[in-house]
């Protein structure tokens, strides 16, 4: 019972990793932007396909994928906050909601029509072989995606606590007149954050492939998904989103495993229904002083 | 108001007169989808447009209406016309129930509490399968008919008749929201929307407005709903789903959020748009898309707003009032 339970839980912090990777790329644009990006789910299956085509098509290095991948999902980012969000900045939330809905719906039907519609693995150079820990069966691409993905957390953390720029990200998302009137360029550093946020769905989309497979119909899912942890971390808080998106993962590993894997997916928006109602400041961070 | 008010008139009469030039099956059905969407549409729009909430989760109250009306006329037996009004009075009780818990938050909070009671109704109904009968759905829905005693008056064999019907569902839905939104409610309303904390200081209590039209928009998805059922015959889970959702969002953006003719244009525009792309086989969604991104970047207020656009460039008759409602 006990190491069938460790392994749900070592299983549920692999899937965890890949909504904290997501959530935390949400938490910047839903979070600090305030943009309801429904192409969310759309950036990290792109991540993913991104890869497919330099991975397997073109036949580059793994890693070196994942640094392409990185620096593309980056590029177009900053331009679909030039292009589609700067011009509806400060508008009603609806204009916003709407044109990332449309670039959802021209994202995923651009990809199914070239990726097509049968789920691909990546070709990672990682062996089958299971590795043992004691009674924990683990493989090593699940291995990497914990590490890159723990990896990929922490460079975001100190590049917010200790560079120039992070300290302008935070000047503009706490104050933004204020930072714009100490000099901070506000627009660049909104820009920048969609590209981060989105680089960063496209590393989950990655590894994913790496240790599942690339599907673009899971992207809707995983939409509803990253908002579900962002809103369980509350909202502009970014370790709340990593913390929310290891939990939900463990979460449902545990109950699909012990109770029902039909309900499963009903746990985390009970939970965001819950929390909005009762602790909407998220679960991790003290009740707000008022 | 007459601006809009006129217009509005044109077009019923013109609606009235079609079915007696135009007969074509294929056409009636594109035109008593137009009809359906703009209940649909516009039943949304009381709540986004108006008050200015984003919700999320009104296709839940479109999904109660589908089954309530298939669960009450195949599982129950009832008549089809009973159904149809419990099918808006179930809905509106969800949106009483929904929006009491949910009209205390607002902005994303707002948007994303709605979103995730949809999800949820959506998974329930998907699993509860000795109820609502699972993935699997409700087919051979019932046609309604009239009967006068005891003979059957209008069978409803022909599309004509889905027709009529769904017309007198889009007058009852705009004359309800005319009243609606020209009524002190609705001025109330559009303060709400525009600055909740002045509205507040002059003793509009937002809660209780945005109430009103939470529960209302609830309505009239209910009874959009039950029009659905009935015409398409089989209901899912796929109602509840984000299709539907993002269908009338998109609908009441084109057309123009917080206007009556806006979700009007907007559905017609939407569905005949999606129908025409056919041409373009596969790429058909991708374009839509695009022109979805294009029309909200260059038509941030919906097509509504074309004539003040092109007005203030002297390009159309009429002094360059600007004006939605």
């Amino acid at each position: 019972m006990l190491d069938v339970a460790l392994q749900f839980l070592v299983n549920g912090l692999v899937t965890g990793s890949f909504y904290a990777l997501m959530a935390l790329g949400l938490a910047m644009i839903f979070g600090l932007m305030e943009v309801v990006n429904f192409a969310h789910g759309e950036f990290f299956v792109m991540g993913g396909v991104v890869a497919y085509a330099f991975c397997n098509v073109l036949g580059v290095d793994f890693y070196l994928t994942i640094v392409i991948v990185v620096a593309l999902m980056f590029a177009f980012g900053a331009a679909t906050d030039y292009l589609l969000i700067r011009p509806l900045r400060g508008q009603h939330l609806l204009s916003t909601a709407l044109v990332t809905i449309g670039l959802s719906i021209f994202l995923i039907n651009t990809m199914l029509l070239t990726f097509g519609t049968s789920p691909q693995g990546l070709d990672a150079p990682f062996s089958r072989k299971p590795i043992i820990i004691g009674e924990i069966v683990i493989t090593e691409g699940r291995l990497f995606a914990i590490v890159v993905g723990a990896v990929a957390i922490v460079a975001t953390h100190i590049l917010i606590q200790k560079t120039r720029l992070g300290r302008a990200m935070r000047a503009t998302f706490q104050q933004k007149e204020a930072a714009a009137l100490v000099g901070v360029n506000v627009e660049r550093v909104y820009t920048l954050t969609f590209a981060l946020g989105t680089a960063m769905a496209a590393i989950a989309g990655v590894l994913l492939g790496a240790v599942f497979v690339i599907h673009p119909s899971t992207a809707e899912l995983a939409t509803l998904k990253a908002f579900v942890v962002v809103i369980l971390g509350g909202m502009t808080n970014l370790p709340g989103a990593v913390a929310g998106g290891l939990l939900l993962g463990v979460v449902e590993s545990l109950w699909g495993g012990f109770v029902s894997t039909g309900y499963m997916d009903v746990i985390g928006f009970a939970l965001v229904i819950f929390i909005l109602l009762f602790r909407p400041y998220g679960l991790f961070a003290p009740r707000p002083g008022r | 108001m007459s601006s809009q008010r006129l217009p509005l008139l044109a077009l019923l009469a013109a609606a009235i007169a079609l079915p007696l030039v135009f007969r074509g099956e294929y056409f009636m059905h594109l035109m008593i989808m137009v009809l359906f969407y703009t209940v649909l549409a516009s039943s949304l729009n009381i709540v986004t447009g108006y008050i200015g909430q984003l919700s999320l989760g009104h296709a839940a109250f479109f999904g109660i209406g589908c089954y309530a009306a298939a669960m009450l006329t195949l599982d129950a037996g009832w008549s089809v016309w009973t159904a149809m009004i419990i099918a808006g009075l179930a809905a509106a009780v969800a949106g009483f129930v929904i929006g009491y818990i949910t009209l205390r938050l607002d902005g994303h909070y707002f948007v994303l509490i709605t979103l995730a009671f949809a999800e949820v109704l959506r998974l329930v109904v998907i699993n509860w399968e000795e109820v609502t009968r699972g993935p699997l759905g409700f087919p051979n829905i019932p046609r309604p008919s009239i009967v006068l005693g005891g003979e059957v008056m209008v069978d409803f064999s022909s599309k004509t008749h889905f027709y009529y019907v769904a017309l007198v569902l889009v007058v009852i839905t705009l004359w309800a929201k005319h009243r609606f939104v020209y009524s002190a409610m609705g001025r109330a309303s559009v303060a709400i929307r525009e600055n909740p904390r002045l509205a507040q200081s002059v003793g509009i209590d937002p809660f209780y407005y945005s109430m009103v039209a939470f529960v209302l928009g609830a309505f009239f998805a209910g009874l959009s709903g039950w029009f659905y059922a009935h015409y398409i015959s089989y209901v899912g889970p796929d109602v509840y789903g984000f299709g539907f959702m993002v269908t009338m969002l998109i609908m009441i953006a084109v057309g123009g959020r917080g206007t009556i003719v806006g979700p009007v244009i907007g559905a017609a525009i939407i569905t005949i748009v999606v129908e025409e792309l056919r041409f373009a086989r596969e790429i058909r969604l991708s374009l839509f898309g695009l022109l979805l991104m294009l029309s909200i970047l260059f038509f941030p207020r919906g097509l509504v707003s074309v004539p003040d656009l092109l007005r203030r460039r002297g390009w159309w008759p009429g002094a360059g009032k600007t004006g939605t409602a």
